[in-house]
C-alpha cells in the first residue's frame, strides 16, 4: 500500500514536473536558448499567487489571470532585453548561461527579500487528503494536477499542429535562417516561445503552492528539474520532456521507499548523471549536440 | 582592525585560489563546472578528518586532500568527454546537489549538518601556524604558487592544446591530440589544486560545515571568475578580491538590515552578471577574445 501511495504522490509531482519541463523544453527547441532563469518564472508565478489568493484574498481566476500575466511578461522581458542584446553581440552558450543564472540569481535573491526565505503554503481544501482505501490518501490537487498536465499538453500539441504560429515555432527550432527566408520575423517567433514556455508554468506553480508549499529556493529546485528532465526526455522532444518529468517525479518518491527524504533529490540527479554519461541524447533524442 | 584586516585578506587569499583552478578548466578547457564548491568541501572534509583522527602536519593533508579530489574529479571528468557546453553544466550541477546531500548526510565523516568543530591549526614540520599573520603568509604564498604554477602550464604546450580543444575539439582530435588525456588531467589538475583551497579554509576557520559547499558557493566561485574575466591570469584573482570585500563594504551601508547581507551580496553579483554579458562578456579583464 505504501508503494502504490508514493506511485500516486509521485504522478502527482511529476505531472507538474513534466509540465514545466515542456516549457523549458519548448523555449530551447525554438530559440536555441538554454533558459536558466525558468525557475524563477515559476517562482514569480507560484509568489504572485500566493501573495494575491492567500495573502490579499483575491479570487482564486483573477489571481491565476495575473500571475499568468506577470510570468508572461517575464518572460518576454527576458528574452527582448536580456537574451536579444546578447544574441546580437555574442551568441555563445556560455554568455547566455552565464546571464540566464544571473536572472535566477537575482530573482531568488529578491523573492527571498520580499517575501521572506521560510517555507509558505496555501491553504487550500484542494490539498486536503481523503482516504480512498485503507492507508491509501489521495487529494483531491492529485486529480487536478493531472487533468491539468494532460490538458496542457494535448493543447500545446494541437496548438503546435494546427494554428500558423505553431507551425512557425517548429520550423524556427527547425532552421532560424529557413524562417527569414519565408517572411516570417524570428525574433516575434521567439517571443511567443518565451511567452507560451512561460505560461505553462503557472498552473504547476499554482498546485505546488497547494501541495507542497513554496520558499524562496523554489526556483532553483524547478530549474534543475526542468534541465533534468529535458535532458533525460531528450532535447528538442516535449513528449521526452513530459514523459521524464512525470519519471522523475515517480523516481523522487519511490526512493522515499528505502531512502530518507535528504536524498530525493539525489536519486533524481543520479538518473539524469546517468543519462548524461551512457545516453546523452535522452530516450527520444535525435542526436547528441557536441 | 589589523586582525579583520588580515582575516579578510586570507579568505581573498582562499578564495583566488578557487577562482583561479575554476578558471583553469572554464577559460582554457571550456569546461564549466558548477561542481567546484564539491572539491573545495573534499579538500576541507579530508583535512579536517585527517587533523581531527591523526596529525595537524599539512605536510601529510595537503596529498591526502588532492589525491582523494583527484580521485573524486573523475566523476567530473566522464560526463566532460561525454557532452559539451549545457549538458555539461547541468551534468555538474547534478553533481553539486548529490555531493552537497552525501556531505550533510555522511555524519561519520563530515559531521552531518552541524559540521566538524574543533579543528586543530595546520603545522609544517612540528610549527603550527596559531598566529593569523603567518597563516595568511602561508596562504598568500600558496595563491603565489598556483598562480604561477597554472601561468606555466597554460603557456606549454599542455595549455596550447587544451586552448586547442576549447576552441576545436574535433580540430584537435585531427592533430593527433589525446583529447580524453588532456581534459582528465586538466580536471584532475583543477580539482587537486581546488582541495588545497579547502585545506587551507579547515585549518584556517577551525570549523567547517555544508553551507560553505553547497551550490551557492559554486556559484559564487564561478561569478568570481567571470566578473573577472574568464581565461585571463589576473581576472579570477581581481574577481576574487572584489566578490569577497563586498560583504565586508556592505557591513558599513547603515541602512542595510544585517540578515539582508547575504542576499544583497547575492543579487549584486547576480545583476553584475548579466550586465556584464550584455556590455562586456569577456570580463573586467578581459581583452578581447580572437576568433574563439
Amino acid at each position: 500500500m505504501l508503494l502504490l501511495q508514493l506511485i500516486i504522490n509521485g504522478i502527482q509531482v511529476g505531472a507538474l514536473y513534466g509540465l514545466t519541463a515542456v516549457g523549458f523544453s519548448l523555449i530551447f527547441g525554438a530559440t536555441k536558448i538554454f533558459h536558466f532563469a525558468h525557475g524563477a518564472s515559476f517562482a514569480i508565478s507560484a509568489y504572485i499567487f500566493y501573495y494575491l489568493y492567500a495573502v490579499l484574498l483575491v479570487w482564486w481566476p483573477i489571481s491565476i489571470l495575473a500571475s499568468c500575466f506577470v510570468v508572461v511578461a517575464f518572460g518576454v522581458a527576458l528574452d527582448r532585453y536580456v537574451y536579444g542584446p546578447i544574441q546580437s553581440t555574442d551568441g555563445s552558450f556560455f554568455t547566455i548561461f552565464v546571464g540566464s543564472f544571473g536572472v535566477a540569481v537575482v530573482v531568488q535573491n529578491l523573492i527571498g527579500t520580499v517575501f521572506g526565505r521560510g517555507f509558505i503554503s496555501v491553504p487550500s481544501a484542494l490539498s486536503k487528503s481523503v482516504e480512498l482505501a485503507p492507508g491509501l490518501y489521495v487529494a483531491p490537487a492529485a486529480g487536478i494536477a493531472v487533468v491539468t498536465a494532460v490538458a496542457c499538453f494535448v493543447g500545446l500539441q494541437l496548438f503546435l499542429g494546427r494554428t500558423n504560429i505553431g507551425i512557425a515555432l517548429r520550423a524556427l527550432s527547425e532552421s532560424s535562417a529557413l524562417v527569414r527566408t519565408f517572411g516570417l520575423n524570428p525574433k516575434a517567433i521567439s517571443t511567443c516561445a518565451f511567452a507560451l514556455g512561460s505560461l505553462l508554468v503557472v498552473p504547476a506553480a499554482v498546485l505546488t503552492s497547494m501541495t507542497s508549499g513554496l520558499n524562496a529556493a523554489i526556483g532553483g529546485r524547478v530549474m534543475l528539474i526542468s534541465v533534468a528532465a529535458t535532458i533525460v526526455g531528450g532535447v528538442g522532444s516535449l513528449r521526452g520532456a513530459a514523459c521524464a518529468g512525470l519519471l522523475l517525479g515517480i523516481a523522487e518518491n519511490l526512493a522515499l521507499w528505502r531512502f530518507d527524504p535528504q536524498w530525493s533529490e539525489a536519486v533524481m540527479f543520479l538518473i539524469l548523471f546517468a543519462f548524461i554519461v551512457l545516453r546523452p541524447s535522452g530516450f527520444f533524442g535525435r542526436v547528441a549536440t557536441s | 582592525m589589523i586582525a579583520y584586516l588580515v582575516n579578510l585578506a586570507t579568505l581573498v587569499c582562499i578564495n583566488a585560489i578557487l577562482a583561479v583552478t575554476l578558471n583553469f578548466i572554464m577559460g582554457y578547457a571550456g569546461i564549466f563546472s558548477l561542481a567546484h564548491a564539491v572539491f573545495f568541501g573534499v579538500g576541507a572534509y579530508v583535512a579536517a578528518f585527517i587533523a581531527l583522527q591523526w596529525t595537524d602536519s599539512l605536510l601529510l593533508q595537503l596529498p591526502a586532500a588532492m589525491l582523494v579530489a583527484g580521485l573524486i574529479s573523475v566523476a567530473l571528468a566522464l560526463p566532460a568527454l561525454r557532452v559539451r557546453g549545457d549538458y555539461f553544466v547541468a551534468a555538474s550541477l547534478g553533481f553539486q546537489v548529490l555531493a552537497a546531500t552525501v556531505f550533510s548526510e555522511w555524519k561519520s565523516v563530515t559531521g552531518g549538518i552541524g559540521g566538524l568543530v574543533g579543528i586543530p591549526p595546520a603545522s609544517i614540520g612540528g610549527h603550527a601556524f596559531t598566529d593569523p599573520v603567518e597563516f595568511l603568509a602561508l596562504a598568500g604564498v600558496t595563491l603565489v604558487l598556483v598562480v604561477v604554477l597554472t601561468a606555466t602550464i597554460v603557456r606549454s604546450s599542455f595549455g596550447r592544446s587544451l586552448k586547442a580543444i576549447r576552441d576545436s575539439e574535433s580540430a584537435a582530435l585531427a592533430f593527433g591530440k589525446n583529447v580524453a588525456l588532456i581534459k582528465t588531467l586538466s580536471v584532475f589538475y583543477s580539482t587537486a589544486i581546488c582541495a588545497v583551497a579547502g585545506v587551507l579554509y579547515a585549518d584556517y576557520l577551525s570549523f567547517i560545515n555544508v553551507e560553505s559547499f553547497t551550490i551557492d558557493a559554486s556559484t559564487l566561485f564561478m561569478a568570481m571568475v567571470i566578473v573577472g574575466g574568464i581565461g585571463t591570469v589576473w581576472g579570477p584573482v581581481v574577481g576574487a578580491v572584489l566578490l569577497t570585500l563586498l560583504p565586508a563594504a556592505l557591513t558599513y551601508l547603515p541602512f542595510l538590515p544585517r540578515t539582508e547581507i547575504g542576499s544583497v551580496q547575492q543579487m549584486i553579483y547576480g545583476l553584475a552578471m548579466v550586465l556584464l554579458m550584455i556590455f562586456k562578456p569577456d570580463g573586467l579583464m578581459g581583452i578581447k577574445r580572437g576568433e574563439a
